[in-house]
């Protein structure tokens, strides 16, 4: 039979269809089927599972036929063991024996999950085509690849920003140049009237040397020198001139790439910032930036100038005389050959410095704001340690790319010097023995130029070492230029005010491959409800309301508001709609006013006020001695953890959104605090969806509904009296609390007695 | 908060129980079955704080040192932890190419030739201090090279830009 139609995750190799096909050939075909990448043995290997209405085909070559067949009914239990780097598909048998069907690395986990959860809905009784629709989902999600540079999209319709005008380097870095290309062209003419008049004074020095010291013409050496000075006073005003346009050009080059780089970083998604020390950003927006700016200064100026200079020069020395300048020559394919040599040799030097230099930047990015705990826990000097030992990291990667980067111009100007010597040896010859018709003029004035002439051909081989290093920092900028931004395939879609009913529909989800940090959620939420998130700790909490957020994309299935899939509404317009109150809020170095603000620049006082009223902030910010203009130190420093709290709803209410989301709100308060937020969040919530994530289960008491996690899958759902019937999770949850509540009561009450008495 | 139980050496005998999980039998005739061996420290303590953890996560006891259990439970621990720990040894590169900001690298390793795509070799790749190579590549399989110096020297060339 054909394979071709199979819904697979990749092709099924040969050897495999081979094997198989006298099994498919009855006319039964399966509905989909995995491709492993491991024998069960662990070797790399090829190993598959086709998936059937009422059985399961392995294939792997530890079995006695190449394949085993397992009905449906035989299979008590079937689920997918993640283990470290790899991964098994178990069964455990009607009889209770266990075994492993095939195994694989993380690559071909997802599929296999969505495998596993095919037969135990189709053995639960559930229809073959809509569960299989689930599976095509997961495969859908696989497939979001781009076909020409593999890179995975946001969904399978989604255009390749890394394949769309697929510029190469150059060009990519070149449209920061282009908006300044009339200043570096005016540069770029001044420059060759700076070299012209350079290759002046030799010409006339040889003059003066034949002709006038020997004819002791002093009327003409006035000249001469007059000449001279005029020439060296153009060319030295001139240069400053154009010194000062360039740095102009460059420093608006450097500003806008910065920013771009710095805009870039703002949309890109969560999972960027995942895998990313923020250090390492930073050195991208600052360091590298740079150095690019540096050699694009150097190829579109310099290059250019000491390529006029080098045709010039050469013309000039042909002129003068033929086989001298041919004698010069010598030395040129050995500094061609060196600069390729050690072009080699740098670049993976430069790239290991660069990745010293962000463990560096990286940890004072860690360090410096939280100075406060290394304070704490008296880590000071392990902290000095530890900045040591990555400085000497740096410094040794250093001093290897020192040795290499300091011994090149030494060789070149050896070559360089060699080639001088030449021509003083042959050329001197000639003028003591009178034969060549060379001057002693001619000959100083040759020498001149030749040490002009080298000087370019010293640039261009050293031209690699700054393009290696500039190379490297482009290569880092590119990584965050290139990175894949959000997606926003719903740009333009407003489609009005969000009643707030929300769904969740079939969706996992996983940070990584190694574990499902979300599965098989089913959930709907109708407008108005509140709803309160509980679980133990990394149950999924957090994640469900990453998706809601649309903090993360690439999820299997789909989340729902108001009967709409979010990925298809405006981005901008969604995350607007939604006010989002987090356990620890970021305040930023601003005023009080700009911190609630910071949603609507453009609010009225009154609003902020009322926000700040609303969120029982107003009394504790009134007091403060510069009330609503206290500058907040970075972080928000200078607030307790409830006021940083009451401003964030603030925040929210200034936003009036349509949906509200509350992160574990009152986890880090005490008892006073959590009531008067608690008072703030029941009179924001009045009339909104709201999904509240907490520990404290006395925070929910104005929820209507309670979902519980655990190990990512929603174990309960319903209103809180079901749930409580039900004496499941939140049953024994509440129990738990209700204990620990009272500890705490009495505990706080006994502190309150000692600091009264 | 119970004690934490560690096995420190022959007071517990343990044997296989069904793939990666093991039964142990302490010496006071406490017997627990079904726990799965876990490094606590998958990089840097290899056969040094093993984890028994039942079905539900929760730790039954600690091995200090597997090198100093019976030398039929070290067996079993270290097949254990062989099975869980898929860390393929890369022993030569025989391609890596880069194409769009992804790479792509085809191995010689332990268990066989295979090909795997990096996104970002820049957070994907990482030295250790003791010199050993991590690469996790981009479904989070990982990777290690234990000795770049032990690679042939094409493999070292080709590999020697990403470190």
């Amino acid at each position: 039979m054909s394979f071709e139609d199979l819904l697979t995750n990749v092709p099924i190799p040969r050897k495999i269809s081979d094997s198989v096909s006298e099994l498919f050939s009855g006319g039964d075909s399966p509905l989909f089927a995995v491709v492993g990448d491991l024998s069960l043995s662990g070797r790399y290997g090829d190993s598959a599972l086709f998936v059937f209405r009422d059985r399961l085909v392995a294939v792997d070559e530890s079995y006695e036929n190449g394949y085993i067949v397992i009905p449906f009914d035989d299979i008590a239990e079937i689920k997918v063991k993640r283990m470290y780097g790899n991964a098994v598909l178990k069964i455990e048998d009607t009889k209770g024996k266990r075994s492993d069907v095939i195994r694989f690395t993380y690559s071909v986990a997802d599929v296999c999950d969505s495998a596993a959860l095919f037969v135990e809905r189709i053995k639960a009784g559930e229809p073959v085509e809509e569960t299989l629709e689930i599976v095509k989902a997961t495969y859908k999600n696989l497939r979001s690849f781009c076909s020409k540079c593999g890179r995975k999209l946001a969904n399978p319709d989604a255009e390749c920003l890394n394949c769309k005008g697929k510029a190469k380097l150059i060009n990519k870095f070149a449209k920061y140049v282009k908006p300044h290309v009339k200043q570096l062209v005016l540069c770029l003419f001044l420059s060759i009237f700076t070299t012209s008049m350079a290759l002046v004074p030799p010409y006339i020095t040889g003059y003066m040397v034949d002709e006038v010291i020997p004819n002791k013409n002093k009327q003409m050496l006035f000249v001469v020198i007059l000449i001279l000075l005029s020439v060296y006073i153009l060319q030295f005003t001139v240069g400053g001139i154009r010194a000062y346009l360039l740095r102009l050009a460059g420093d608006k080059i450097i500003i806008d790439l910065k920013t771009d780089i710095y805009a870039k970083a703002q949309f890109l998604p969560m999972r960027f910032y995942d895998k990313t020390s923020t250090g390492s950003v930073i050195n991208r927006i600052n360091g590298d930036t740079s150095v690019l700016q540096t050699f694009m200064l150097r190829i579109t100026q310099e290059a250019v100038v000491q390529a006029f200079t080098l045709v010039g020069v050469i013309c000039i020395m042909l002129f003068m005389d033929w086989r001298l300048t041919l004698l010069s020559l010598i030395p040129v394919p050995l500094v061609v050959l060196c600069g390729r040599y050690f072009g080699k040799r740098i670049a993976p030097m430069y790239r290991r410095l660069w990745r010293r230099g962000t463990s560096l930047y990286s940890m004072l990015a860690d360090t410096i704001p939280g100075i406060r705990v290394i304070k704490a826990f008296t880590s000071e000097n392990r902290t000095i340690a530890r900045f040591e030992r990555y400085s000497n990291d740096w410094l040794q990667e250093d001093r290897a790319a020192a040795k290499t980067a300091s011994a090149f111009p030494s060789v070149i100007t050896f070559l360089i010097t060699c080639g001088s010597l030449i021509i003083w040896f042959v050329g001197g010859n000639w003028v003591i023995g009178g034969s060549g018709g060379v001057t002693t003029g001619l000959l100083v004035s040759f020498i001149s130029y030749a040490s002009m002439f080298y000087a370019p051909v010293n640039f261009f081989a050293n031209l690699n070492d700054t393009y290696q290093n500039a190379l490297a920092s482009a290569e880092k900028i590119l990584d965050i230029i290139n990175a894949e931004p959000e997606h926003d395939f719903g740009k333009g879609n407003k489609p009005g005010r969000i009643k707030g009913k929300i769904e969740f529909r079939n969706v996992n989800f996983s940070f990584d491959r190694s574990k499902k940090a979300l599965e098989d959620i089913n959930l709907v939420i109708e407008p108005g409800d509140v709803v309160g998130i509980v679980g133990t700790t990394g149950a999924g909490k957090s994640t469900l309301i990453n998706l809601l957020l649309r903090y993360y994309d690439d999820y299997e299935g789909e989340i729902l508001v108001d009967d709409i899939d979010i990925k298809d509404i405006d981005q901008e317009y969604y995350r607007n709609q939604i006010g989002y109150v987090q356990q620890e809020p970021m305040m930023f170095r601003d005023t009080i006013f700009n911190n609630i603000a910071y949603c609507n620049p453009d609010a009225h006082v009154e609003q902020v006020l009322h926000a700040a009223d609303i969120a029982n902030a107003h009394g504790f910010i009134s007091r403060m001695p510069d009330s609503y203009d206290t500058m907040l130190g970075e972080r928000g420093v200078g607030l307790s953890g409830g006021e940083r709290q009451r401003l964030s709803i603030a925040r929210a209410v200034l936003k009036n959104p349509s949906l509200l989301v509350f992160d574990e709100a009152t986890a880090a308060v005490d008892s006073e605090t959590e009531h008067l937020i608690q008072e703030s969040i029941e009179r924001l919530i009045r009339g909104r969806t709201t999904l509240m994530i907490a520990h404290r289960l006395s925070t929910l008491r104005k929820a209507n509904k309670i979902i519980v996690l655990d190990k990512g899958r929603i174990i309960e759902f319903g209103t809180p009296e079901e749930l409580l019937k039900l004496q499941g999770k939140y049953y024994k949850l509440i129990q738990i609390q209700s204990m620990s509540d009272k500890a705490r009561e009495i505990k706080e009450s006994e502190n309150l007695e000692i600091a009264i008495g | 908060m119970t004690s934490r139980r560690y096995i420190d050496g022959p007071e517990a005998k343990i044997t296989v129980n069904d793939g990666i999980f093991v039964d142990v039998e302490f010496y006071d005739g406490l017997k627990i079955e079904m726990l799965e061996p876990k490094r606590l420290f998958p990089i840097s303590g290899l056969t040094k704080y093993i984890t028994l953890l039942d079905s539900e996560g929760n730790e039954a006891a600690i091995i200090r040192n597997v090198d100093n259990l019976l030398p039929e439970s070290r067996e079993t621990v270290l097949r254990c932890l062989e099975e869980y720990y898929m860390i393929p040894k890369i022993r030569r590169l025989i391609n890596r190419t880069e194409k769009f900001r992804i790479w792509l690298w085809t191995v010689e390793t332990d268990r066989g030739v295979h090909t795997f795509e990096i996104i970002n070799h820049i957070i994907s790749i990482k030295t250790l201090y003791d010199g050993r190579i991590l690469i996790k590549d981009a479904n989070d399989n990982r990777y290690e090279i234990p000795d770049v110096s032990a690679l042939d020297r094409r493999s070292q060339k080709l590999i020697r830009p990403d470190i």
